[in-house]
């Protein structure tokens, strides 16, 4: 690897690391699509910093930007409290404005800012290194690692610092009220390192890919864990993998760095969205198929201890007594047989000892509303699970 | 604590949603040590009376003082329990968690909690009888258990005054039970419970004071004295007859 590829991975990583953090709290807060107004608002304040100051890496530059993001914020609750419009209608009405002075500022100044729409949209990585910072002479390396790594080092002291009032203020703002911690500060504070994150990045991925860096990392590691510090940690883990194999990838491709590392977070996401041990699409599909067939087990064996007469136990008889219409009577049979809770002679079914005693349980637990205790039940008496 | 001051006195409360009245000039006296249901019909303001005296919504008009002073100033002697809905429960973090936070006001900015405020916590937890569920997943709870960790979320603030915006709401028999025993426990210590409520049926035998509430405030006092259905009519608009238990 050469020198300029490293950096560019790295800063790859720093930007998706420092997007996940605030990302994290946005998803849970019900607020990923405001990540995606600032990004396109902050682009008039970029704009007019680069007037200012002629360097797209100026600290005066990124403040002036992450203001106009927080400006959005700001506007966007001024428009949903009238009553009138809804908030994702005020998200709508606010950032296409500011994006659009931004792109008018552009297009008429093009000779004097070196700035075009496609960096605007898509950012451009791979010219990061170009940029370096000096200090009397001696290169310290591209500027926008400088700038990305500055701006993260906030952020994760700033997340150490207030870890706890964030947690409780984005689950129980009321509570944080009454506690004395002040939801409004915190709120401004994390749109504010949210915005000034933004900025930062926008050079590396643009407006448009920098809200996939904030949501889809966290968004991902939601469907993993239970646990907001695993959380966040797996979010930045997700970052850092999209940032090196998206890398790699426009690479080989030969291809927009940015787009790849988003590619890399949706397929990441997909892949989790669908395997995932705990809340995966599959593995839902497995366990509501399984409950589907012992819910009509269950129904199968309390008709059966119901009935002593013959014709109501008779294998033809079972589709019309009981709704097979969602399961299929053989695998239900095949389960109760599998399990030792029935056995069949001429065609009429009985229950077994063992059935009888299961379904005299699990009725006792249905009519003292314990149906959860029968999942226990199950894992008692079952060799073989629907 | 305080020898004659009442535990909430309100005056002239007005409280506006764009220029709708929700509350309107309430003067209420809220002596200190009473078990007290706020009821009235829905939209009567009664969660946003307590949520006024927490400072959540801010009134028009009028003022709330806590033992004498502004909210505030007072911060740790309050305890709020807030509707089961007014939280997000898929929230990655476990039923002790929750509880933790309610130890949360009392460190302050910046500090972490330690082993002493998780002790704490595990006490309230034992208490409400849910010690095994506490590195249960919030979600995984059921709305009963939900409802237990938030007033065992309560307790650990050790306050004065609990303030319980609707703690029965989709509760079983079972945990209503535990969770009236508990109140009236924290009362016999000498704290104040202030409970918005929705069964009229259990007012006498749960609570010792009772506040009517219907936009305007209709009556507050002891349930002996004042639960009867002049009241009840005023307050709901039609004619009610309950048969209050002696």
């Amino acid at each position: 690897m050469t020198n300029a590829q490293i950096e560019i991975q790295l800063i790859a990583a720093l930007v998706a690391v420092a997007c996940a953090l605030p990302g994290t709290f946005l998803v849970l807060r019900k607020m990923a699509m405001i990540s995606d107004a600032i990004s396109h608002a902050i682009l008039p304040g970029i704009v007019l910093g680069f007037f200012i100051t002629q360097d797209l890496n100026s600290p005066l530059l990124i403040l002036l930007a992450a203001l106009t993001g927080v400006i959005t914020v700001v506007l966007v609750e001024f428009i949903q409290k009238t009553g009138l419009v809804k908030k994702d209608t005020a998200i709508g009405l606010v950032f296409p404005a500011l994006f659009s002075i931004g792109v008018i500022l552009i297009s008429k100044n093009a000779n004097d800012v070196h700035l075009d729409i496609d960096a605007v949209l898509l950012g451009e990585l791979a010219f990061a290194p170009f940029d370096r910072l000096f200090i009397s002479g001696t290169d310290m390396g591209p500027k926008s690692l400088w700038v990305i790594g500055t701006i993260l080092l906030i952020s994760v002291v700033l997340l150490f610092l207030f870890f706890k009032e964030l947690k409780l203020s984005t689950f129980d703002k009321g509570l944080a009220t009454t506690l004395g911690f002040s939801p409004v500060i915190l709120h401004y504070g994390l749109m504010t390192v949210s915005s000034v994150t933004i900025v930062g990045a926008f050079d590396a991925v643009g407006a448009v890919l920098v809200v996939a860096l904030i949501i889809a990392p966290a968004a991902t590691a939601y469907l993993l864990t239970d646990d907001l510090k695993r959380m966040l940690l797996l979010s930045c883990l997700f970052g850092i993998i999209a940032a090196i194999a998206g890398y790699w990838m426009a690479n080989i491709l030969d291809a927009s760095i940015a787009g790849s590392m988003t590619t890399v977070l949706g397929m990441l996401f997909l892949f989790v969205y669908l395997f995932s041990p705990k809340q995966g699409v599959l593995h839902g599909f497995f366990r509501e198929r399984r409950q589907r067939v012992e819910v009509s087990l269950l129904i199968f064996l309390l008709h059966l201890q119901n009935h002593t007469e013959e014709e109501e136990r008779h294998v033809n008889h079972l589709r019309e007594h009981i709704n097979w219409q969602k399961v299929r009577a053989k695998t239900v049979l095949e389960l109760a047989a599998k399990n030792n809770l029935i056995h069949t002679s001429n065609q009429i079914i009985s229950l077994t000892d063992k059935g009888q005693e299961f379904t005299d349980e699990a009725l006792k637990y249905i009519t003292t509303n314990k149906a959860t205790a029968i999942e226990d039940l199950k894992e008692r008496f079952f060799l073989f699970r629907g | 604590m305080n020898n004659n001051l009442p535990a909430i006195q309100i005056d002239d409360l007005t409280v506006a949603y764009d220029y709708k009245p929700v509350l309107w000039d309430i003067d209420l006296v809220i002596p200190e040590g009473v078990l007290m249901a706020i009821v009235g019909p829905n939209g009567a303001g009664k969660s946003t009376l307590i949520k006024s005296i927490l400072g959540i919504i801010k009134p028009i008009a009028g003022t709330v003082q806590v033992f004498g002073k502004p909210y505030k100033k007072q911060v740790d002697k309050v305890a709020y329990v807030p509707q089961k809905g007014s939280v997000d429960w898929d929230f990655p973090t476990t039923a002790l968690d929750v509880v933790m936070m309610g130890t949360y006001g009392n460190l302050g900015w910046i500090k972490r909690p330690g082993q002493k405020e998780k002790k704490v916590s595990l006490e309230a937890l034992e208490k409400v009888g849910m010690l095994e569920f506490k590195s249960r997943q919030i979600s995984q709870l059921s709305g009963g258990q939900q409802q237990r960790i938030f007033l065992a979320r309560a307790l650990v603030q050790n306050a004065e005054i609990y303030l319980m915006d609707e703690p029965f709401q989709g509760v079983d028999a079972t945990t209503e039970k535990a969770i009236i025993n508990i109140l009236k426990e924290l009362r016999q210590a000498g704290k104040t419970l202030i409970v918005v409520h929705h069964d009229l049926q259990t007012v006498p035998e749960y609570f010792d004071w009772v506040t009517f509430l219907n936009v305007k405030g209709i009556a507050s006092g002891p349930v002996m004295e004042i639960f009867n259905d002049d009241n009840l009519t005023k307050t709901y608009g039609i004619n009610y007859k309950v048969a209050v238990n002696q």
